[in-house]
């Protein structure tokens, strides 16, 4: 290097002249991604009046004709002969379209419901948390009755006490799982093994130490959830987006371990159950959830006896699942078929039984394949769930139907619809944005290997 | 010796856990408990529906489906009045559910290619735009969507309105009752121009064959694109001038209230179409862009090297390849065309759900009956879908090596 | 958890059924139900102006409704005690059936077919209506025979789209139906010109009108194509029920004549000289033992509910968004001309 530098006789290239003008910087940029041709340059044209009609149509339509305060809708269509919207009624049914009739004064137990659901995923985000498929498991099949104890409140049966007692605990001991982690760095079931001197005895005695722990928890529990003195709230005045969560989530929830199983049905090697899994999976993947939805208010109350009287939530639920089983059926048998065959092969090598084979060596790998199909699916049932409004369920759609049809707010009827398309669009565009980045963060970890 | 141990108690008789352990004894077990459960349950549903039957005093069966239905049906592209039976409003509504999914799904695989290539295209606004579009489209549920335009549509001009008048041709008119066109009379002779149609189909394909059984022997090429569709079109043309232009066209009119003549379709079609075609494009769109990313660029570049013109590379190396990709999620699509145009129910457009799920039943009350059936015709489209399907994907399966 | 998730259901569902009551419970008559139950449960449609609508705070109100609050008054001396339940029309008469409501108090037209062949009973008419038609001023229509060829508007699954066939087939008039689900929607084609005329019971009429932007431009043409008796119903083979919805109804409709309302109900009971007034009271006699319910159930109807006139004013009358003027119509009493009629208290 040294000698190049000394040598007069090499060669010194002229500094290279600047790209021309119209190549780079902004007007580079509009060149090269708008105006690129005459086609280009139609096309994008086009396309920017298209914006404008729209951003000019939202704009007058929905502020600067809009009316932002009124009693009735009368009072906004004598302000602006119907040429904006009426957001004073959104504020006025806001609370109608989030809780249906649920009682202003009750309306905490949903939020704290909410919250304490939110509460328990968190640790999912959390780096360091160990055991978050346990976490995630626990939140999902108990988390159900807790909610469910909460949301109808009264007097609930000891099989309701004693489930939602078991969510309770379960969510204690997340927390304070989350909590040893971060302050003394091991994790909850290490922490209570070595409190109770049980760190240097054989390993089979921990269990113990932990089942003894939990019936500790679950006892209190059990006397806390008995000392609730809740106003019973009936599932026929839920509504709104509360109910349309309510119906998602638990289809959603159930969707996954039934999905699980009707997928390894289908490819059992068992005919009786290969059969009845995919006529089952078949059937209620080939008809429109209206149709379902349908069967379950006109034909599920012909199947029961009379006295065996089903609220209709519990009815529509239970179509929901079976719908949300079905296709999450097939989004799993996408993800086990996705898994290469010698997985399957060395562990069966390694000597597992299916069930261990399934839980220890495929369904994690299938499961993670398969994270945004079910993020995608969850989306699909949500935006699918605002069918309920056509058999006469108030979630949000019907509640905005039903602000319509009240004396003072006759004829409002556009606002809702924009008011609840906006809000599903925000909703589903975050999770699928969300997805995309779990798709994206799950395929690093892939590539490694 | 823990194998004698084993096997001594093997030939006297065979402990219970060996027996619940062995793989085939517990495949029959879970099988048997399995079907007995099933029937069970089927057995107990039956019982109890038979009995909630009688104690309402209502009968099962499909005799009902004989009787006068009684109420008419706003639209439908087969004849119905409403002396007709309950099996009519049930072809009705087949018919008219058939009809609105066969405009979505052609109007949705077009759009869907069109979309799905602006999506890659390397126009920033153009691609962007394509993006909101979808966006947009896919997170608002196809409910409101068909709610939503169909409220649009109800801005669209008054047929009484001359001045606004959507008019194409003074023969084809878009008002807020629906979407009128002309609609053909065949006058006599016009028989044979659909048969010379056929025969310039049939022919069409033969040379075909002829041709690409001509080019693999001889290297020689023959325009077989471009005589196929002279013989398709060719062939009918000149029967129809050679008969002297058997067929007239019925216009539509204005005639006191409305228009009168024509072919119309409601304006709740055309909103259902639309809200369709809307939602299902940005799945196909997402499709053909999946699809044509999945082609990996060294074939493209491996095509340029052998000097085929990009024109060739696109239509013999990347579309074949990236269709493989796009076909299954396609097919899925139109299935699920056919299902939500189901929502119909919410504007009044007469579909299989809407009359027969919604109004027959209401009218009769029989439940089961009409719910089979209308699960029935579903399955019956979806299960012919996806045979088809099976077979597209067995005949473009990668052969593995 | 694979196996805790769809076998646990599944035990949990044949459990469930093993375990629910046998069809004993099957004899206990409607009103221990209720009684048994602690609240009525009354169903009402999914909501239409006047006869029941929801308001922003959860409550249900209107025509319709007042029947509910009077027969929970009747029970239990309170006019709340009620579980409403809102279901659309296609199903509310398979919500009957299957028990899953002790009375239907919506809008529903008494007909033979209803009433012989869906296990059900119509106790009486707390409404009559009639199909009527709307128009715009600009068609220059002034009689429901001018409407040939037009395109109608109509809601989807009850008799209103029938009875529009059956007018149009009469006459010869050629009517295309365009037919809704949701009256929202139906209003708003109608008013942008979506169809030349709407057609519902006259009832509903005025308040669609008031839905519109501009209401001086909509006609209610004369014609009433057909009769829509309205009015609670309740399922078949139980007559006491049947006795107390009927009578709860009657009760409304015989302090109006009387002359009693929630204002003056006190001092009637208390001074009152007329026998029938004190019997329908329970001052005298003892005519509640055939309902099975206390002596003072008519009081309470009227006392918390009202009676027929001043629930027909707050819902119906000219002061509210329905605006269909009583006086002279057939909703009002028989004394002045109308056909609501209250068999003797006696």
């Amino acid at each position: 290097m040294t000698d190049a530098t000394q040598s007069d006789t090499v060669f010194r290239p002229k500094p290279s002249l600047p790209p021309p003008a119209n190549t780079v910087g902004a007007v580079g940029w509009l060149r090269k991604n708008l105006f690129g041709g005459p086609i280009d340059t139609i096309m994008t044209l086009l396309g920017l009046y298209i914006i404008y009609q729209i951003v000019a149509f939202a704009i007058d339509y929905g502020i600067v004709n809009a009316i932002w305060s009124a009693d009735t809708y009368r009072e906004c269509l004598d302000r602006n002969r119907g040429e904006g919207a009426c957001w004073a009624g959104i504020a006025v049914w806001f609370n109608s379209m989030m809780y249906g009739r649920y009682p202003d004064e009750e309306q905490w137990r949903v939020n704290l419901g909410g919250i304490v659901l939110l509460l328990w995923l968190i640790p999912f985000w959390l780096p360091k948390i160990t055991g978050k498929i346990q976490i995630g498991m626990s939140a999902v099949l108990t988390f159900p009755f807790l909610g469910a104890a909460m949301f109808i409140g009264g007097e609930f049966g000891l099989f309701l006490q004693v489930m939602a007692s078991i969510a309770l605990t379960l969510f204690v001991a997340v927390w304070l799982h989350v909590a040893s982690t971060y302050l003394s760095g091991r994790s909850l079931p290490d922490l209570l093994v070595s409190i109770t001197g049980f760190a240097n005895k054989d390993d089979r005695l921990h269990k113990y130490v932990l089942l003894g722990a939990f019936g500790v928890g679950f006892v209190l529990s059990m006397i806390y959830l008995g000392s609730w003195e809740l106003v019973e709230v009936p599932t026929t005045i839920w509504g709104g987006l509360f109910l349309t969560l309510v119906i998602s989530g638990i289809g959603i929830a159930s969707a996954l371990p039934n999905g699980i199983l009707l997928a390894l049905g289908r490819r059992s090697k068992m005919p009786v159950i290969r059969v009845f899994c995919t006529a089952f999976i078949e059937l209620f993947r080939s008809v429109p959830l209206i149709t379902i939805l349908f069967m379950a208010v006109t034909m599920m109350p012909l199947f029961l006896p009379v006295e065996f009287n089903p609220p209709k939530l519990a009815m529509v639920i239970v179509a929901v699942c079976i719908f949300a089983a079905a296709y999450m059926a097939e989004t799993v048998r996408g993800g086990l078929q996705a898994v290469n065959k010698g997985q399957y092969e060395a562990a069966q090598a390694m000597g597992l039984n299916f069930w261990k084979m399934m839980a220890l060596i495929v369904m994690p790998q299938a499961l993670k394949l398969m994270i945004p199909n079910i993020v995608g699916s969850f989306m699909g049932l949500m935006k699918d769930t605002t069918l309920v409004s056509i058999i006469g369920l108030y979630d949000i759609l019907l509640m905005g139907k039903a602000a319509g049809q009240n004396p003072s707010w006759l004829g409002f009827h556009t606002e809702p619809l924009l008011f609840t398309a906006m809000f599903f669009f925000v909703l589903c565009f975050a999770m699928s944005k969300y997805s995309q980045h779990l798709e994206r963060t799950i395929g690093g970890g892939y590539g490694r290997r | 010796m823990a194998v004698v141990d084993k096997a001594g108690p093997r030939k006297d008789a065979r402990s219970f856990s060996e027996i619940v352990n062995d793989e085939r004894y517990r495949s029959v077990f879970y099988q048997v408990i399995v079907a007995i459960a099933v029937i069970w349950t089927a057995n107990y549903l039956i019982t109890n529906t038979a009995e909630n039957l009688e104690a309402r005093g209502m009968s099962a069966g499909f005799g009902f489906l004989g009787s006068t239905a009684g109420f008419s049906i706003a639209w439908s592209i087969i004849d119905y009045a409403p002396g007709d039976t309950y099996l009519d409003v049930y072809l009705v509504g087949i018919a008219n559910t058939l009809i609105v999914s066969f405009f979505a799904i052609i109007a949705t695989t077009f759009l869907g290619f069109i979309v799905g290539v602006m999506r890659l295209s390397k126009n920033f606004l153009v691609s962007k735009l394509a993006s909101a579009f979808v966006e947009v489209m896919r997170n608002v549920p196809l409910l409101l969507h068909i709610i939503f335009w169909f409220t649009l549509s109800a801005a669209l001009p008054s047929p009484r309105d001359k001045e606004n008048q959507i008019a194409l041709f003074d023969s084809v008119f878009l008002n807020n009752r629906g979407l009128y066109v002309p609609a053909p009379v065949p006058g006599e002779g016009f028989q044979f121009v659909v048969i010379m149609a056929l025969v310039g189909i049939v022919a069409a394909y033969a040379v075909a064959v002829w041709a690409t059984k001509r080019q693999f022997a001889t290297g020689q090429k023959f325009p077989a694109f471009w005589t196929g569709v002279g013989l398709i079109v060719g062939l009918p043309l000149a029967t129809f001038v050679a008969l002297g232009a058997p067929l007239t066209f019925d216009y539509p009119s204005l005639q006191g209230f409305n228009f009168r003549g024509g072919a119309d379709v409601p304006r709740a079609f055309c909103a259902l179409l639309f809200a369709l075609v809307l939602y299902h494009t940005v799945f196909m769109a997402e499709a053909v862009r999946a699809g044509i990313l999945s082609v990996s660029h060294g074939q493209t570049e491996a095509s340029y090297s052998l000097g085929l013109k990009p024109s060739w590379t696109l239509r013999l190396v990347v579309i074949p390849q990236a269709m493989r990709a796009v076909v299954p999620p396609m097919i899925s699509n139109w299935m699920n065309v056919v299902k939500n145009s189901s929502l119909a129910i919410a504007i009044g457009y007469p579909d299989l759900v809407a009359v027969f799920m919604q109004t027959s039943l209401n009218q009769s009350g029989h439940a089961i009956e009409i719910v089979a059936m209308v699960m029935l015709f579903y399955m019956t489209v979806s299960l012919t879908i996806s045979a088809a399907l099976n077979y597209y994907n067995k005949i473009v399966q990668i052969k593995e090596r | 958890m694979k196996k805790v998730s769809l076998l646990a259901l599944g035990a949990g569902f044949v459990a469930s059924l093993a375990l629910s009551p046998q069809p004993v419970a099957a004899q206990e008559s409607t009103l221990e139900i209720v009684e048994n139950r602690g609240v009525l449960r009354c169903q009402v449609g999914t909501p239409a102006p006047g006869f029941y609508s929801l308001s922003d705070d959860g409550n249900w109100s209107g025509f319709d409704v007042e029947n509910c609050r009077a027969i929970s008054a009747a029970i239990f001396g309170d006019p709340d005690n009620i579980e409403f339940q809102s279901v659309t029309s296609a199903v509310r008469f398979t919500a009957m059936a299957n028990g899953e409501s002790d009375v239907l108090s919506r809008t529903t037209t008494w007909t033979l077919f209803r009433d012989t062949q869906l296990g059900l009973d119509f106790t009486t008419v707390n409404f009559y209506d009639g199909q009527g038609f709307m128009v715009s001023n600009d068609l220059g229509v002034s009689s429901a025979l001018e409407l040939a060829g037009a395109t109608v508007c109509v809601l989807t699954g009850t008799t209103t789209e029938l009875n529009l066939t059956d007018y149009s087939r009469t006459n010869d008039l050629g009517i295309e139906p365009v037919v809704f689900e949701d009256s929202n929607v139906r209003d708003s084609t109608f008013f942008s010109g979506g169809c030349d005329a709407v057609t519902n019971d006259k009832s509903g009429l005025a308040s669609i009108r008031a839905k519109a932007p501009d209401q001086s431009i909509f006609t209610i043409l004369p014609e009433t194509i057909s009769k829509e008796p309205l009015g609670p119903v309740v399922r078949q083979n139980d007559s006491q029920w049947n006795d107390i919805v009927m009578w709860s109804v009657f009760a409304m409709v015989n302090a109006e004549e009387l002359g009693i309302n929630s204002g003056n109900i006190d001092e009637m009971r208390a001074n009152s000289t007329n026998p029938e007034v004190k019997r329908m009271l329970g001052v005298e006699g003892d005519l509640n033992k055939g309902l099975g319910l206390g002596p003072d159930w008519a009081y309470n109807i009227i006392k918390m509910v009202g009676n027929y006139g001043e629930n027909y004013e707050e819902y119906m009358g000219a002061k509210t968004v329905m605006n269909i003027p009583r006086p002279g119509s057939v909703n009002d009493l028989w004394t002045r001309g109308g056909l609501m009629y209250s068999p003797p208290f006696r």
